[in-house]
């Protein structure tokens, strides 16, 4: 048990998604300018991560490892996430119409979100197993979540900084980025 | 009937693009795999050879997963694989032995540590160090051994030194078995 | 033919994916600590690039129009792994140091991108014009990128990829005093963000001059 939280402490805060391994950055700077919209994007996208690194595990468990055929894991695991995320979209739009007006439009970017394809591929290659890989979807997930979430509380302020004028916008988020990155990784020492 | 094949068109288009991608990747796959081995078994015996100068031929213990080094008829030391888990993914060692309980070197295969911090275990200053140690003095300093770790690289060291150590204590008991 | 270079040059300049676009940053910031991983990186971007772009191209007037991006995605993701494959047998060094992010080329918004945008509504010749510039574009960006972050972070340049794949010896150059203290944070994640974000306000400055 310890070593499952300490795999999700360690995709939250160390091996940030987003800081560190610099997956799901096009939500990260296109999403992040509203605190509402970029804590329903983590939502989702841990969500879907969650889903897909459970489905991608039994699959490369019980057909990949069996037939020989671990070199396909790159077309099947984006195939699936692809369905995962069509059928997940077809399942909210029938229950909850709230739901969807939520989460919708960021079900169709998640597909082609670096995360969620890099967590199963992370998973496979460090072979975890299935509470592992879950507690790494997790992990990575909200750690998603909470960088975007700082990240666009910042950026509300940045929009009425007085930054010079070649800054504006993209290169002064990617500064803070910079900043933000160099206070993560003070939680290097944690584990 | 053509509105039939116009519904059924589009699955089975994807099938087929799909069947060709299968077959192109099966086909790349055998090829490439063959190479990969090739080149993996060529590295080890490279390594081996600049570890145990003398070494002419060597025999694969399928079970215990040891290869016995050999020098005219004599046996020269051991060699194994041992796999430590690091700050990030695996570190694949080359352990060599000279006789059952001294090590004669290590070699790191693979790792995918932090360039600059982590990736400093491939280096002389580190790997040398457990040249001619016996197998219990492998272990930091201050906790009994004779090694000193990486700076800031702790995690990185320690999966190294405890991946040589447990796997050697492990396959001496095997060597010393089939003795 | 006019039109060829006019596509290509697009890609380096005025619509360049990284600076201008902020397209595929994924790899330029994760791989973009040494000037290996970058041509690697570049190579297999380029690769894919072109042959997924030629094919779709080819095939536009016969992909049925609701399976065009799982038709696309299983094109891209044939390429990819074509080209994992092939890393990970002739040069297993830069395969494990570019680890995750070669696989993950497949969601590159570049390629999915130009597949959509331009390669599925444009014949052969146009969309191999379109590949290359932007490929080409990616690829001096990443390079670009590189460079800064390795002679900073670790005092100098060496490449050792030609090395491996056709024994033509290494390149290598050392600052002196300046590689023994070098900037470690340039190649660590946080470097990435600042040079990359120095560099697009540094090209933003470039265009604002331009136009005035």
């Amino acid at each position: 048990m310890t070593e499952l939280i300490s795999l999700f402490v360690g995709m939250a805060l160390i091996n940030n998604f987003i800081l560190v391994k610099f997956l799901g950055l096009c939500p990260f700077f296109g999403v992040s300018k509203k605190l509402s919209s970029a804590v329903s994007m983590g939502a989702a996208v841990t969500f879907v991560m969650f889903i897909a690194s459970t489905a991608t595990w039994i699959i490369t468990r019980y057909i990949l490892i069996p037939f020989e055929v671990e070199f396909m894991d790159i077309v099947i695991y984006i195939l699936v996430i692809a369905s995962l995320v069509q059928i997940i979209e077809l399942f909210i739009i029938r229950t909850s119409f709230a739901l969807y007006n939520a989460f919708g439009i960021y079900l169709a970017l998640i597909t082609t979100n670096c995360a969620v394809l890099g967590i199963t591929l992370l998973n496979a290659r460090e072979s975890y197993s299935l509470p592992e890989s879950i507690a790494a979807a997790l992990g990575a997930g909200i750690g998603f979540t909470l960088v975007l979430a700082i990240m666009s509380g910042i950026r509300e302020r940045l929009e009425i900084a007085d930054s010079p004028k070649s800054m504006k916008g993209l290169p002064v988020a990617f500064i803070t980025a910079t900043l933000l990155g160099l206070a993560f990784s003070g939680f290097g020492g944690m584990i | 009937m053509p509105s039939l094949l116009r519904k059924i068109y589009p699955i089975l288009f994807v099938t087929l693009i799909v069947f060709i991608s299968v077959t192109l990747l099966i086909f790349t796959e055998s090829f490439t795999s063959a190479e990969l081995q090739a080149r993996l078994q060529q590295q080890v015996e490279e390594e081996l050879e600049s570890m145990f100068p003398e070494l002419d031929d060597s025999v694969d213990n399928e079970d215990s997963e040891v290869y016995t080094l050999l020098a005219g008829g004599e046996t020269i030391g051991y060699a194994f694989l041992a796999v430590g888990t690091g700050y990030s993914g695996d570190i694949a060692i080359l352990v060599g032995l000279e006789d059952s309980e001294t090590v004669k070197g290590i070699i790191i295969l693979s790792q995918q540590e932090t360039p600059g911090i982590g990736d400093r275990i491939t280096g002389d200053g580190f790997t040398g160090q457990f040249t001619g140690l016996n197998i219990d003095a492998v272990n930091f300093k201050q906790d009994g051994g004779q090694i000193d770790g990486l700076a800031m690289a702790t995690i990185s060291s320690e999966a190294v030194i405890d991946a040589v150590r447990d796997t050697a204590m492990e396959k001496v008991k095997l060597i010393e078995g089939v003795e | 033919m006019a039109s060829f270079a006019k596509e290509f040059s697009k890609g380096i300049g005025v619509s360049n994916p990284i600076f201008i676009l902020a397209l595929g940053l994924c790899p330029a910031l994760a791989v973009s600590y040494s000037l290996d991983n970058a041509l690697g990186m570049s190579a297999a971007v380029i690769f894919v690039l072109l042959c997924s772009n030629v094919i779709i191209s080819a095939a536009r007037k016969i992909v049925p129009k609701i399976m065009r991006i799982p038709t696309f995605i299983v094109i891209i993701a044939t390429f990819v792994t074509l080209v994992t494959l092939v890393f990970q047998a002739y040069v297993p060094t830069l395969y494990q140091s570019l680890g995750i992010y070669l696989p993950l080329i497949v969601v590159n918004c570049i390629i999915l991108g130009r597949a959509e945008a331009f390669a599925s509504k444009n014949p052969v010749i146009g969309s191999i014009a379109d590949a290359l510039g932007i490929g080409v574009g990616f690829a001096l960006a990443l390079i670009l990128i590189s460079f800064l972050r390795e002679l900073l972070g670790t005092g100098g340049i060496s490449i050792s990829l030609f090395e491996q794949l056709f024994n033509a010896g290494s390149l290598s150059f050392t600052l002196p005093a300046f590689s023994e203290h070098p900037l470690t944070i340039f190649v660590l994640s946080p470097g990435a963000f600042l040079v990359i974000g120095l560099l697009m306000a540094l090209f933003k400055w470039i265009g604002r001059k331009k136009n005035d």
